[in-house]
């Protein structure tokens, strides 16, 4: 275990490294890479559309192995883990909906279209959803946390069919050209370079909104005991 | 300049989203972060009310 001053001193390393990738991330978007010749400018909504997608995704395999981490040992841990990912992952998931409908409005001509990979990706948003509503409507704190964690697991595996679907059906949705079959990329340096920024940029933010929120949970969990604690303190 | 606004509006909505996240979190932490200090104060003080010699 980290010490208070050792952890304080990683949360603020990990927050410059934050900024500053998050800032270099930016300079690329909009001064390094060129605009691409079909799309022009619109086509740079494409480095955080698909950073987004790509911490929707983490945040979506957190929660699911938690989850099922939770179902098995049954320790509250796991659980606040796992919630914390599910309300990361749901303003992700937002983000790709509103990032993937504004960027479609000019090259596809619509705002949405009820295409596989999007109508799924739909889905997993109103699974993550219910998860929360039920959160924060059942009592049970045991009854909560199992039944969160069995649509936890149900978001992982939509979160598998989003891909399947890309990869696998005829779609208006482009398919993968970050890594392609045979482990190629589709894109040309620069572009692969900001992306890849972008993806450290995400990560790191996805890892610090994580600890956040997970350091709530744990506190809300503390103030429960401390409030128990005074309880029986005072009737004692 | 083609789809600026386009552009614009994505990349706003995304920092907005995020921004409000990270700033109700801390708002949040900040707070529960008091209470629990503000209880922890109080049961040092009743238990040792209570430990004291009557």
């Amino acid at each position: 275990m980290l010490s208070r001053s050792a952890f304080t001193l990683w949360r603020m390393i990990h927050a410059v490294a934050m900024y500053v990738v998050v800032g270099l991330a930016l300079w690329m978007i909009f001064v390094y890479v060129p605009s691409e010749k079909g799309q022009g400018l619109v086509q740079r909504i494409f480095y955080f559309h698909v950073s987004s997608t790509f911490t929707m995704s983490l945040a979506g395999l957190v929660a699911f192995v938690a989850s099922i981490i939770y179902l098995w040992k049954k320790a509250p841990r796991w659980d606040n883990i796992a919630m914390s990912a599910v309300e990361i992952g749901t303003l992700f998931c937002a983000l790709v909906l509103i990032t993937g409908s504004i960027w479609a409005r000019p090259i596809w001509g619509v705002w949405w279209t009820w295409d596989p990979p999007l109508t799924l990706t739909l889905v997993l948003w109103l699974i993550y959803v219910a998860y929360l509503m039920l959160r924060a409507n059942v009592q049970d704190d045991t009854k909560r946390a199992r039944f969160a964690a069995v649509l936890a697991i149900v978001g992982g595996v939509d979160i598998f069919l989003i891909y399947l679907s890309i990869r696998m059906w005829r779609t208006l949705h482009p398919k993968p050209i970050v890594i392609q079959e045979g482990g190629t990329t589709g894109l040309p340096p620069s572009m692969f370079w900001t992306l890849m920024v972008c993806f450290v940029a995400f990560l790191l933010l996805f890892f610090y909104l994580l600890r956040e929120r997970v350091f709530l949970a744990q506190s809300r969990h503390d103030l429960e005991i401390i409030r128990q604690e005074i309880d029986d303190t005072l009737k004692g | 300049m083609k789809n600026f606004w386009y552009l614009f509006a994505a990349y706003t909505i995304v920092w907005s989203f995020i921004f409000a996240y990270i700033v109700n979190l801390t708002r949040k932490n900040n707070a529960l972060r008091e209470e629990l200090h503000d209880l922890q104060l109080y049961l040092e003080k009743i238990v040792s009310k209570k430990e004291a010699p009557q």
